[in-house]
């Protein structure tokens, strides 16, 4: 699923390793989430959702 | 740099650590269990009900192992490692199966040498090895 985390992360100046840290997931999660491979759950949508003071729409892509 | 690349290749995963050690300890005791089980068949010459305790000792770590895996997965709090190990057992179980099909089939209709059962469990940990690196590559 395409998604906007690179670039609020990039907003933020930070690694993939800060923003792993702060979901308490590893780095390979992260870079996997960004690269569209794989799709988060539920809770961790929401749980990025909070860390970037944004609704899950805002930022990942419905491709349909 | 070197620190970023040692960083990447080691886990500080907590749950893996725990799988990781318990697994080596279930190795180790899989080792002495067989070979307890081997030479005390052969040494005692045991009779009766002894016999089929002492063949089943080294099957034991092997369910334990099982059981291993399952609570891993119920540790684990990173979703995508999970989906990645569960997609490397699944590629494992896969692979297995149709191997041993394949063989099974071969065995009856090309008269091929059997299969020693015992050989499934490192062909099953082979191919969990080798769908885990297929796994990863893919999420590259």
């Amino acid at each position: 699923m395409k998604n906007r985390l690179r670039v609020l992360r990039a907003e933020r100046g930070w690694s993939q390793a800060d923003l792993a840290q702060r979901l308490e997931v590893s780095r390979q999660s992260v870079n996997a989430i960004e690269t569209g491979k794989f799709d988060p759950s539920l809770p961790l949508a929401f749980k990025l959702a909070r860390l970037f003071e944004s609704s899950i729409e805002a930022i990942f892509c419905d491709e349909n | 740099m070197e620190r970023r690349l040692i960083a990447d290749c080691k886990t500080n995963n907590p749950a893996v650590w725990r799988f990781t050690r318990r697994f080596i300890v279930l190795s180790l005791l899989y080792g002495a269990l067989s070979g307890l089980s081997t030479y005390g068949l052969l040494l005692w010459h045991p009779t009766g009900i002894v016999i089929w305790l002492l063949a089943i000792l080294p099957a034991l770590p092997i369910a334990g192992a099982v059981l291993l895996t399952a609570r891993y997965m119920a540790e684990e709090k990173d979703e995508f490692q999970s989906a990645v190990l569960v997609q490397s057992l699944l590629g494992g179980i896969g692979a297995t199966l149709v191997v041993i099909i394949v063989w099974g089939f071969l065995e009856n209709y090309a008269h091929f040498r059997r299969l020693d059962i015992l050989m499934i469990w490192p062909l099953y940990l082979a191919f969990v090895g080798i769908s885990y690196g297929l796994v990863k590559a893919r999420y590259k």
